[in-house]
């Protein structure tokens, strides 16, 4: 194995004393300021004074201490790392949609409209449902911005005094419960059943005329499709309850099945994940939130409408739940989403989601005689293995990948499965990295606990003490 | 070998002979029948289509004055050369730390240099955007003392208030209004000492405020705020002359991060900074990036406290916050280190300039009304204006100016009214001259 990531002893920025070399256009004043009080004036700029070329080395040494899905296999469960297309980044920088104010005269921005008018037809079409916002600017956010939907539903029907509780299963992302306990509402967590699906005697028993809606992914955080779907819908319906769509996995059946389809009221979608808008370390992301023609009225403002030829913000809706972020959602990541449609297409975006399952169920065949891959076989678009049997721990392995140049799964979730690793190939990945990964895995194994302990040993940092970081908390650093 | 080959040899491999069947416990029912949309197309031609998209937009190239919240500031061209590595781009949140030190550590240095710029002890590694993180902000203070008023400005805009009021759905709190003196553009401090009671969870203010106004009594607040925590919603290169939150008694500080490198985009992505004091820590939404060592004692850095987040914490979390702005973080710390001191304060000195000389020119020009307000903008011009401003952005367009944006687009109806023809002309270092004088020149014709 020689794979050896960059190792830089890098400064914080505030070290480097090169001295500013930029230059900002415009003549000041010499008595610019002396109008204003001096009490309003600071009395002290503590910020860096570096060379361009100083900041952009320091920055680029950086980025090499950087894993990306660029430099190979990303399989984080739930969190979809297919190849971003660089068309995409291309058609972000176009002048015409990145200096574009929001608050432009609606004339002005026909062309931002239309993209955003058509992203919204593509989805609608794939999720089956009628309406959309794409106004959440995260997977959470949208989550978020569907709770406040529910509530709104709920008030306006008279019973969201006494429908306080969304029910959500135990193996569900860790986003729902926290979104749904953000809008006032009490969690009902329900265990799985043996089949690693919704158990619907549980969720019978939870069923109550307190409950405001039903918060699932399908297929699931273990990978496996909820087949009993269509009861869920018609139970949790005639409950009096809303079924809520989180779109994290929606990588796994988009143009196979829809929410629509399964009885979904509300739905999700995280445009960095199904439709490769790149992640960005942490964000950007986008979460547009679809719903049926029934709540179409209670959507944020504004949503875009089409008359002729003529796009046009529309800000009708009159049960609106209001704005929920700044402007009209994150352009530049829709602008991007739409490329992606677009591009692929109803044939594309089919073959992707069919190659995205067969690569999963084709790494957990490779990997199940040696993990134990609890419940059934057939995978959607992740598996999740057990490290239990084998006697090592699944950090140690996460470790032992990293080591070895590809990035590790998504590890301790969910929370049901013992020493779980979550993996999410994506069909942006040729078998041959398939089973490299594999056999990389495999040979983990076979390392003594104390080597794995000592690693990564490959990359720019050995094993960082985690405790330490939350023990003595340092969040900044000074520049005097 | 072709792609279908190799997936032909997986195939096999799973012994299943359609691809379909990996579909088999997919309902028919439930089997969607087709996608009503067009066929895939090649590179080029999604190139060609979406350029001719990008020109149905018109403003590139025109004179601007639009701001109130966004602003077309100087972007240095190695910022996008930064967020564009691919190493930062396309890669995910750091769980993996020792493998994505590059993006733990830019952040690291981000957090610093906000809590530089702001004066505050801590800040996050980002949220989604300004009004958002205002609407986390408010939620935070509830959190730390769990009282159940909030003071905000009556000239909040109406789009920031609509976000906070989707914050605090589910919460058991009151909004509460104090005024703004329309004269001066001050707010009113005895109006606020009327309303700070022991309820008061917070007292929201704005620097610059609703009214673009440079405001002296938002300094004084903290001489009357009690136990409230002050929550000051700031414009970041503002602070590159203005006093810092943090020597003016600020316990939360809020601001919109676009002007720190990152092009407006029809409004998005964005970057929230949210900074605050040490003490609220543990009651703070959203990652942060702390620094500890590794095995061999040498510094490297890891997301921390993530006992406060959702997928440790599930409904007791601080927040919902997964996703959050990393890149945009990450463009706004290398804008501020490249720009450096000298050249954040050049920006704002400019801005100020620019806005004086906005007025004087509008004002010696006859276009305004006798009574303006006294107070000093920062980049958001507020005007009388001599004439009624129904239309007016549309006639301006029409004349190659984008710009300016009426009052009564942030507040009330009658609120604005107080100030008749009341409209907003914003400025940054870009402004030049020329532009102000096409702009009293275009004013005189059609007005």
């Amino acid at each position: 194995m020689s794979y050896r990531q960059a190792s830089y002893d890098e400064p914080f920025i505030g070290e480097l004393r090169s001295g500013t070399t930029y230059k900002i256009p415009g003549k000041v004043e010499p008595d610019a300021l002396m109008d204003l009080p001096s009490g309003s004036l600071r009395k002290d700029l503590p910020l860096p004074e570096v060379a361009e070329y100083d900041v952009v080395r320091h920055f680029t040494r950086l980025s090499q201490m950087n894993y990306s899905v660029d430099l190979g296999m990303y399989p984080l469960g739930s969190c979809t790392m297919k190849f971003n297309p660089k068309f995409a980044d291309r058609v972000s920088t176009f002048e015409g949609f990145s200096e574009i104010h929001p608050l432009q005269p609606e004339r002005s921005v026909q062309g931002s409209l239309r993209v955003m008018y058509e992203l919204q037809e593509y989805l609608k079409e794939l999720s089956d449902m009628d309406a959309i916002t794409l106004q959440p600017l995260a997977g959470a956010h949208g989550e978020y911005t569907g709770i406040l939907i529910i509530r709104k539903y709920h008030e306006d029907r008279g019973e969201l005094d006494k429908r306080t509780e969304i029910i959500i299963p135990d193996s569900a992302h860790g986003t729902n419960p926290a979104s749904a306990a953000m809008g006032g509402f009490d969690v009902v967590e329900i265990p799985s059943g043996e089949k690693g699906t919704v158990d619907l005697e549980a969720l019978k028993a939870a069923l109550s005329e307190r409950t405001a809606a039903f918060m699932i992914t399908n297929p699931n955080t273990l990978g496996i499709f909820e087949d009993q779907i269509t009861e869920i819908a018609k139970l949790v319906h005639e409950a009096g309850a809303l079924l809520y769509y989180d779109g994290a996995n929606f990588n796994a059946i988009m143009g196979v099945t829809s929410p629509g389809l399964m009885g979904f009221d509300i739905v999700h979608f995280n445009l960095h994940k199904t439709f490769a808008t790149p992640h960005g370390g942490g964000g950007p992301g986008s979460g547009p939130v679809a719903v049926r023609g029934n709540l179409k009225d209670f959507l944020p403002v504004p949503t875009v409408g089409k008359e002729g030829d003529r796009y046009f913000l529309d800000y009708t809706h009159p049960k609106t739940i209001g704005q929920v972020s700044s402007y009209f959602g994150s352009f530049n990541m829709m602008l991007r989403a739409w490329s992606y449609i677009t591009y692929h297409g109803s044939d594309g975006l089919k073959e992707n989601t069919v190659n995205a399952v067969l690569n999963a169920n084709y790494l957990a065949r490779k990997l199940a005689g040696k993990f134990k891959i609890p419940y059934k076989a057939l995978k959607k678009h992740e598996l999740v293995l057990s490290t239990e049997n084998t006697g090592k721990r699944a950090l140690d392995l996460a470790k032992y990948l990293i080591d070895h140049g590809v990035h590790a799964p998504t590890v301790y979730f969910p929370l049901i499965v013992h020493e779980a690793m979550m993996i999410e190939p994506t069909e942006s990945v040729s078998k041959a990295d398939l089973d490299q990964y594999a056999d990389i895995l495999l040979k983990s194994l076979d390392e003594q606990e104390t080597e794995l302990k000592k690693m990564p040993r490959n990359l720019s940092v050995g094993r960082i003490d985690e405790v330490r970081a939350a023990r003595d908390l340092k969040v900044r650093w000074k520049l005097e | 070998m072709s792609v279908n080959q190799e997936h032909n040899e997986m195939l096999n491999f799973l012994q299943i002979k359609d691809k379909n069947d990996l579909f088999s416990d997919v309902p028919q029912n439930v089997k969607k029948k087709g996608l009503n949309m067009n066929r895939g197309i090649s590179e080029y031609e999604l190139l060609e289509e979406a350029r001719s998209y990008s020109l149905m937009n018109k403003g590139p190239g025109m004179t601007n004055f639009l701001g109130n919240g966004l602003y077309d500031r100087v972007i240095p061209t190695s910022v996008d050369s930064l967020i564009g590595r691919t190493e930062f781009l396309t890669s995910y949140t750091p769980y993996q730390a020792e493998m994505s030190q590059g993006v733990l550590q830019s952040l690291f240095e981000y957090q610093s240099l906000m809590c530089q710029l702001t004066g505050m002890d801590v800040t996050n590694s980002s949220m989604y955007d300004g009004y958002t993180a205002l609407g986390e902000a408010v939620r935070m203070a509830y959190r730390v003392n769990e009282k159940t008023e909030i003071l905000l400005p009556e000239t909040i805009y109406k789009g920031k208030l609509e976000v906070i009021r989707s914050y605090i759905a589910g919460l058991h709190v009151k909004l509460l209004f104090y005024g703004v003196d329309m004269k001066t553009g001050h707010i009113d401090l005895d109006d606020v000492r009327s309303k700070v009671s022991a309820n008061t969870s917070a007292i929201v203010c704005e620097q610059p405020n609703g009214l673009g106004i440079i405001d002296e009594n938002v300094f004084k607040l903290q001489e009357i705020k009690k136990d409230a925590l002050l929550i000051a919603y700031v414009d970041p290169i503002s602070l590159g002359i203005l006093m810092e939150p943090g020597s003016y008694g600020a316990d939360i500080v809020v601001a919109e991060g676009q002007q720190l490198g990152i092009h407006r985009s029809f409004g998005g992505p964005l970057l929230g900074i949210l900074s605050f004091k040490n003490d609220y820590i543990r009651r703070s939404p959203g990652r942060i990036i702390g620094e500890s060592v590794d095995a061999n004692g040498k510094r490297a850095f890891v997301m921390t406290l993530q006992t406060r987040e959702q997928h440790i914490r599930r409904e007791k979390a601080m927040s919902n916050i997964c996703t959050n702005q990393a890149l945009m973080a990450i463009a706004a710390a290398s804008y501020i280190s490249i720009v450096g001191a000298d050249g954040i304060r050049k920006v704002a000195t400019l801005t100020y300039q620019n806005s004086k000389k906005l007025r004087s020119s509008l004002s010696s020009a006859g276009k305004l009304s006798k009574g303006q307000l006294t107070g000093k903008p920062f980049s958001d011009v507020l005007v009388s204006l001599a004439s009624p401003v129904e239309k007016l952005q549309d006639k301006l367009f029409d004349r190659g100016i984008l710009g300016g944006i009426p009052l009564a687009r942030f507040l009330s109806k009658g609120k604005a009214e107080a100030i008749p023809n009341s409209y907003f002309f914003s400025v940054t270092e870009k402004t030049r001259e020329q532009d102000i004088e096409q702009l009293v020149r275009t004013l005189e014709v059609i007005s």
